[in-house]
């Protein structure tokens, strides 16, 4: 895109009508160019303003313009990272749009400031509302449950991690929105099979169910099973259930395609086996840690599912190369395998899978320690769409294993190589994969600059790169990697204790940058951090446990520039309480900071940060010693807004 | 199999003590002595020394009477053959007897009357005069009954003899399980227990259904267990075909008895035949022996004893054996709350939401657990005790959703302050019900009842219940043992009404 050009005049806007800047505003696919865009001119932010649907909200201070802004054509809202969102925030901000919204999906994951108000106002504001994401607010129970009920439009409501949400509130919703076909209510606790017998009574359009880790009974899937469109169940770690309620879903609708039971302790092969009689065309079958054997009857019945099975998952069974044969040749169209943590999988079984499933593209081999190259020749053999390939803790593959997967898979986009005793080497196979997006490469220590630097030859595309205890890299590796690999968003550096401020210097030029870990790198300094925080103004999550040099100067510096910074641990930092209360007061976006051992930081310089947090923190680290000491005022304040504090059981020093 | 529970311990003399049994209710009408006021038993003794002494030797008469009695009622037992063996002699002398018991009795009245004036500044006198009457004509009415008792018997016998098939006369557990319920049947015998009949009739098969209750020793003890509720109300879970069973019908005045267990000498009513052991002890040493004491065992009858069914007294109702579908009742049990629950006044009212009316006392019991606690609210304002309940209704209507309180908001948001709230505000319903049965098992053992009644006047109907439980069992060893023997008897009468409220 080229700016200067389109900043050159106005006159542009009287030859390019409004859809015609439309029309290019769709060839703008760049976040950032589009931002740029915006800043051209008031023309051109109309016409952005009306081709935009989607809106992430990353500052309070900016949603209520934002929304009266893009009030008319909204579609989609994500509040999950706006900090310090509460109901009265929420409803002036719906407020500022009154009328006009056509907003159809809203985000509030995590927003623990949003209470039933909030949310009523929502429901009120927004008479278009098809799906909501309240997930991991913790707070939420009944009563939001029931102001969301008046969205009687809802299809679509997550309530992960509701804790506080009970049967009341499942049946309010149940009552209130008969339209709902995806809901989640993960981990809330508190609901039971009268709940779940509503729901399915009243919700007949449910294709996607998700009830893990809830302690309902075999007579919910009684009532589960009713639901005739269901397509997506999902109810990990539901230790009550069993075969008896299994049995349930064979009742030939055969309308499932996905089903979850993994870590069900009490479900076995003959339980599997009524679900696939039920349902011939389950696409996704995952049991991993339900049972530890394959039933010989279990993988004859997958034949039944031959044409439609593509992902299984097998996490922490014992498989034995027989019963890979048999999934080999019963499962042809298996995209994705995990084998995750199971035992006696060897060379044999993995080569008699990959000969029958040539079309598989993820493969899961986490923690199968018998493998060796052999099986990575036959998967590299076979699998030549293969895009995903997990490998951690398979000790006894080399480099010479990675060369097959180098020169065949070349589709391959993520491969994770942790605790493998890999070299340089095999950097110089992977380097061929000019796809590879995530590179995980956690503690193999003989992995060196001139590693690095393979993967940088070729690396334009890299996302992730795991570097974690890979004490051998230096400052050139990473001036390699920050020319090579421009989009790194994750980089994790944990204890490269080799790296001095000069190599953060050259990792300031990646822009792209949003997680940065930096455990544990004693010598780095506040001078480093500047650089980074100058360079990677994205910065969202930023790691400097143990960063014993890092001071208050490096505090200011991200509090100045690392305008998104969402996330810092500084636990053991020289930091005193001026630097604290800078960061914590400037940056509008922190919303998690662990702040253990802060031995330069009294108690007031504590209080103090905190309370110029203003309500933003979300999540907070202390040391137990703090408890007592910060005034009780200030804890019921952080609670009040939302604020979680764990409290680190730890001797706590502290400057007099 | 357990052992019978609720037999008399005079398993030879079950028809006397059925007749005994009966008299309290029975009598009662003919009796002109009633209205005289029971307190005056307690204080009078001066005056009415010399009709005291009738008493002594009546008490022994009446023990010899009793005396032939037992020994026809083992002969009964011992000799299988149904022959007619009441001895027309000793009845003829307990008649003359009984007829010079009320000649005395009248004379006692006449020289009440003759000295009328002077009792008029004498009141202690007269009330002595009167205890006497009293206690002569309970003495009167026990005899009258045990001598027509010698009858029954007969009846069944002869009714045995005409019916063999039914059973074998010999067995004595035979004997009582055989015994038609009919009234008529009993009614045509004999002119002496004409007024007595019917309800003699009706009386057997009250003890035979207590026999029965006491066969199916699996059944809660109907009357000692108040909390003991036969929701089922009888057999909906069997498919008798119809005739495979025994179907007995009971009259309401059976249904209703408070007691089934009668002391044979002073008619002291029961509920447990244990209890009434224990009663029988203050009666002399013989009640004392181990063997009288014990539990009597349940003759080991080898052949399978017929199915009994019970039906309803109450004509158009589904457990009356005239209905078209008749479902017959499992046991007494099942028949009396049965009959309390369908077809009698519901006089229990909750105390706390004061519209919930019961006719058991144990159902109100129940209720009372769970009143005022319907935190289970539905949108349409319909209260519910239980999450289900409201669950059920909701999934039923359309648009109804379960209600969240408005100052319960904060509560609902966390679980343990839910918990903590619910513990809160079920501690009002928790600690009145523990006061209520706290009460009233306090009054069952403070001595001084009165008072205790009088704090908590809102339980009367239990408490009094409780303190009737209480007099009649501990009285009799008091110092006025023969004359409160008679008050209690008199008063198992006369409290009638109130215990068939208060029993369950």
């Amino acid at each position: 895109m080229e700016r200067a050009q389109q900043q050159s005049s106005d006159s542009i806007l009287a030859t390019l009508s409004v859809d015609l800047l439309i029309q290019i505003l769709d060839r703008v696919a760049d976040p950032r160019d589009r931002k740029s865009w915006r800043q051209v001119c008031r023309g051109f932010l109309l016409a952005e303003a009306l081709r935009r649907r989607s809106l992430r909200v990353l500052r309070r201070e900016a949603l209520q313009g934002l929304l009266r802004r893009y009030a008319a054509c909204l579609e989609r809202l994500d509040l999950s990272a706006c900090p310090a969102l509460d109901d009265h925030a929420l409803a002036a901000a719906l407020a500022a749009g009154a009328g006009l919204w056509r907003l159809r999906s809203v985000n509030l994951s995590r927003a623990s400031g949003v209470g039933w108000r909030g949310l009523a106002a929502l429901a009120k504001a927004c008479p278009h509302l098809e799906a909501v994401d309240l997930s991991h607010c913790v707070g939420v129970g009944d009563r939001e449950a029931a102001a969301l009920a008046a969205a009687a439009g809802l299809r679509e409501l997550w309530l992960d991690k509701c804790l506080g949400l009970t049967d009341v509130g499942l049946a309010k919703v149940a009552v209130g929105c008969p339209a709902l076909e995806m809901l989640g209510i993960k981990w809330c606790l508190e609901i039971s099979d009268i709940g779940i017998e509503l729901l399915a009574k009243k919700c007949q359009n449910l294709r996607v169910l998700d009830i893990s880790y809830l302690k309902i009974t075999n007579r919910s899937l009684q009532f589960v099973s009713s639901l005739g469109k269901l397509e997506d169940l999902s109810m990990v770690g539901c230790s009550h259930i069993d075969d008896a309620g299994l049995q349930f879903l064979n009742n030939g609708s055969n309308s499932l395609q996905s089903v979850d039971v993994s870590r069900c302790e009490n479900v076995t092969s003959s339980g599997l086996i009524s679900v696939i009689e039920g349902h011939k065309y389950l696409q996704n079958l995952n049991i991993g840690d339900c049972f530890p054997e394959l039933a010989p009857l279990f993988l004859s019945k997958l034949n039944d599912l031959r044409d439609s099975l593509t992902v299984l998952k097998l996490d922490g069974f014992q498989v034995f190369a027989p019963s890979l044969k048999i999934i080999g040749l019963n499962c042809r169209n298996l995209v994705e395998i995990g084998l995750s943590k199971c035992k006696w999988v060897t060379d044999e079984g993995v080569s008699e899978l990959v000969a029958g499933c040539v079309n598989l593209m993820t493969i899961d081999l986490t923690c199968c320690h018998l493998l060796t190259n052999k099986a990575l020749a036959a998967i590299g053999d076979k699998c030549k769409n293969l895009t995903c390939l997990q490998l951690e803790s398979c000790k006894l593959i080399t480099d010479k294993g990675l060369d097959c997967i180098g020169t065949c898979c070349l589709n391959l986009e993520e491969i994770d190589l942790t605790d493998c005793t890999m070299t340089n080497a095999a950097m110089k196979y992977l380097s061929r994969c000019s796809e590879l997006k995530v590179l995980k490469l956690g503690l193999c220590d003989k992995i060196s600059d001139e590693g690095l630097v393979h993967i940088a030859s070729n690396g334009k595309k890299l996302r992730v790169l795991d570097l974690y205890r890979c004490f051998e890299v230096t400052d050139d590796g990473l001036a390699a990697i920050a020319t090579g690999c421009k989009r790194i968003k994750n980089l994790n550096l944990c204890y490269c204790t080799r790296i001095t401020d000069l190599g953060l210097k050259h990792l300031s030029c990646l822009e792209d940058l949003l997680d940065l870990e930096l455990r544990g790198v004693h010598y780095i300094t506040s001078l480093g951090i500047t650089a980074i925080a100058n360079g990677c103004q994205h910065l969202t999550e930023l790691d400097l446990k143990h960063c014993h040099l890092v001071d208050d100067a490096g505090l200011f510096a991200l509090g100045q520039y690392t305008k998104n910074l969402r996330q810092a641990n500084l636990s053991y930092c020289q930091v005193s309480s001026m630097g604290l209360c800078n960061l914590l007061g400037s940056l509008k976006c922190l919303q998690d900071v662990k702040l253990v051992h802060l031995t330069r930081v009294p108690v007031e310089g504590f209080e103090s940060a905190l309370r110029a947090s203003g309500g933003r923190l979300k999540k907070l680290k202390l040391l137990t010693g703090l408890r007592h000491l910060l005034s009780p005022g200030l804890i019921q304040m952080l609670q009040a807004w939302g604020c979680r504090i764990r409290w680190v059981d730890k001797p706590l020093n502290l400057v007099p | 199999m357990v052992p019978e529970r609720r037999r008399p311990p005079e398993a030879s003399s079950k028809s006397s003590s059925s007749m005994m049994s009966e008299s309290p209710r029975n009598l009662k009408p003919g009796l002109p002595f009633i209205p005289f006021d029971s307190t005056n038993l307690w204080c009078g003794d001066g005056h009415g020394r010399s009709f005291l002494e009738f008493s002594p030797p009546l008490v022994t008469q009446s023990n010899g009477l009793f005396g032939p009695d037992r020994e026809t009622k083992s002969k009964n037992q011992h000799e299988p053959s149904p022959v007619m063996d009441w001895n027309p002699r000793l009845m003829l002398s307990n008649l003359s007897f009984l007829e010079q018991k009320i000649h005395q009795v009248q004379d006692i009245v006449r020289s009440i009357i003759s000295r009328e004036d002077q009792f008029l500044d004498q009141a202690n006198e007269l009330a002595a005069q009167q205890q006497l009457v009293t206690a002569d004509l309970t003495y009167i009415i026990i005899q009258l009954i045990s001598t027509a008792g010698t009858l029954l018997p007969d009846i069944k016998n002869a009714l045995l003899s005409t019916n063999p098939a039914v059973g074998r006369p010999g067995s004595n557990q035979k004997q009582h399980e055989i015994v038609p319920v009919e009234v008529a049947k009993a009614s045509q015998h004999d002119s002496l227990i004409k007024d007595l009949n019917s309800c003699g009739g009706k009386e057997d098969g009250l003890i035979k259904c207590s026999n029965n209750s006491g066969v199916e020793a699996s059944e809660p003890i109907p009357i000692e267990d108040p909390d003991t509720k036969d929701n089922d109300d009888g057999m909906d879970g069997e498919n008798l075909p119809p005739g495979s069973y025994e179907v007995l019908q009971l009259e309401e005045e059976e249904i209703l008895a408070p007691h089934t267990h009668f002391c044979l000498i002073c008619g002291k009513g029961f509920k447990r035949d244990a209890n009434l052991r224990m009663h029988m002890r203050g009666h002399g040493d013989e009640y004392k022996s181990p063997a009288a004491l014990a539990k009597p065992s349940k003759e080991a009858s080898i052949e399978p004893q017929p199915i009994r069914r019970y039906s309803c007294p109450f004509v158009g109702c589904k457990r009356n054996k005239e209905h078209k579908k008749f479902q017959p009742l499992k046991t007494m049990l099942c028949v009396k709350n049965h009959y309390k629950r369908s077809h009698c006044d519901k006089s229990y009212t909750c105390s706390r939401c004061k519209t919930k009316k019961f006719s058991i006392i144990a159902d109100l019991k129940t209720h009372e657990k769970h009143c005022g606690r319907d935190k289970w609210i539905c949108s349409c304002g319909t209260t519910f005790s239980r999450k289900d309940k409201l669950f059920g209704h909701v999934a039923l209507f359309q648009g109804h959703a379960p209600a969240i309180p408005m100052d319960d908001a904060k509560v609902l948001v966390t679980s343990d302050k839910a918990q903590v709230s619910e513990a809160s505000s079920g501690m009002p319903g928790n600690t009145t019900g523990y006061n209520f049965s706290g009460n009233t098992s306090l009054d069952a053992q403070t001595p001084d009842i009165k008072g205790v009644d009088d704090g908590h006047g809102c339980f009367s109907p239990m408490i009094l219940d409780a303190c009737n439980i209480w007099g009649l069992t501990e009285f009799p060893h008091s110092a006025y043992e023969v004359s409160e023997s008679t008050f209690s008897f008199l008063a198992t009468g006369s409290c009638n009404s109130i215990q068939r409220n208060g029993e369950n």
